[in-house]
């Protein structure tokens, strides 16, 4: 095991159950947090394992992920906000 | 061990440490604009740290060049989506919604 699995095995283990953690509780925006912290530590997952394995093409997959993680969570977080904005119209109604 | 190789290792755990702050503080912290604020070391220090140190193990080149392409857009896209998130957070609070 080489310092570049270590890495990924610590946030492996540490940091995708707390998210998890978060993901699973709490209100939908502060379910939005964790999922946001997610897509940015398996990012940095995927930049570190294809460096650990010598498999230089696999970092496309990281600078997919950072294209579409945060269109991913704007796209919720614009549902998010749509269904508080119907609510608002439908009690002012 | 070659100075390169050093400042790899010590950019990488910095990095690691960073992401590990965030998710600790995720968990810690109460309050969604708190949890915002939790998601910051990560995107903006975290990952653009760890990049970097892929990038100083990589050498000079191109692929060193992507990797810290990849590293900046993570930083970009993780303020993106912490300012839509906080716009959401403020429009549930001010409808009551949860």
């Amino acid at each position: 095991m080489n310092a570049w699995t270590a890495a990924a095995l610590v946030l492996l283990v540490v940091a995708v159950p707390a998210c998890g953690w978060v993901v699973s509780r709490g209100t939908t925006v502060r379910r939005l947090a964790g999922a946001c912290l997610l897509s940015t530590v398996t990012g940095a997952v995927f930049l570190l394992l294809p460096r650990a394995y010598s498999r230089s093409s696999y970092q496309d997959l990281a600078l997919v992920l950072a294209v579409l993680a945060p269109a991913g969570s704007l796209v919720f977080t614009r549902f998010v906000a749509g269904r508080s904005e119907d609510r608002d119209r439908d009690g002012g109604t | 061990m070659t100075p390169s190789h050093v400042a790899a290792l010590v950019l990488l755990w910095a990095g690691v440490g960073f992401v590990l702050l965030s998710a600790v503080a995720l968990v810690r912290l109460r309050g969604t604009p708190a949890r915002l604020h939790a998601l910051a070391p990560a995107s903006c220090a975290g990952v653009p740290l760890i990049a970097a140190a892929v990038a100083v193990d990589q050498g000079p080149g191109r692929a060193a060049v992507k990797t810290l392409f990849i590293g900046l857009l993570f930083a970009v896209g993780g303020t993106v989506t912490t300012i839509a998130v906080g716009r959401a957070s403020r429009q549930a609070e001010d409808g009551g919604a949860e």
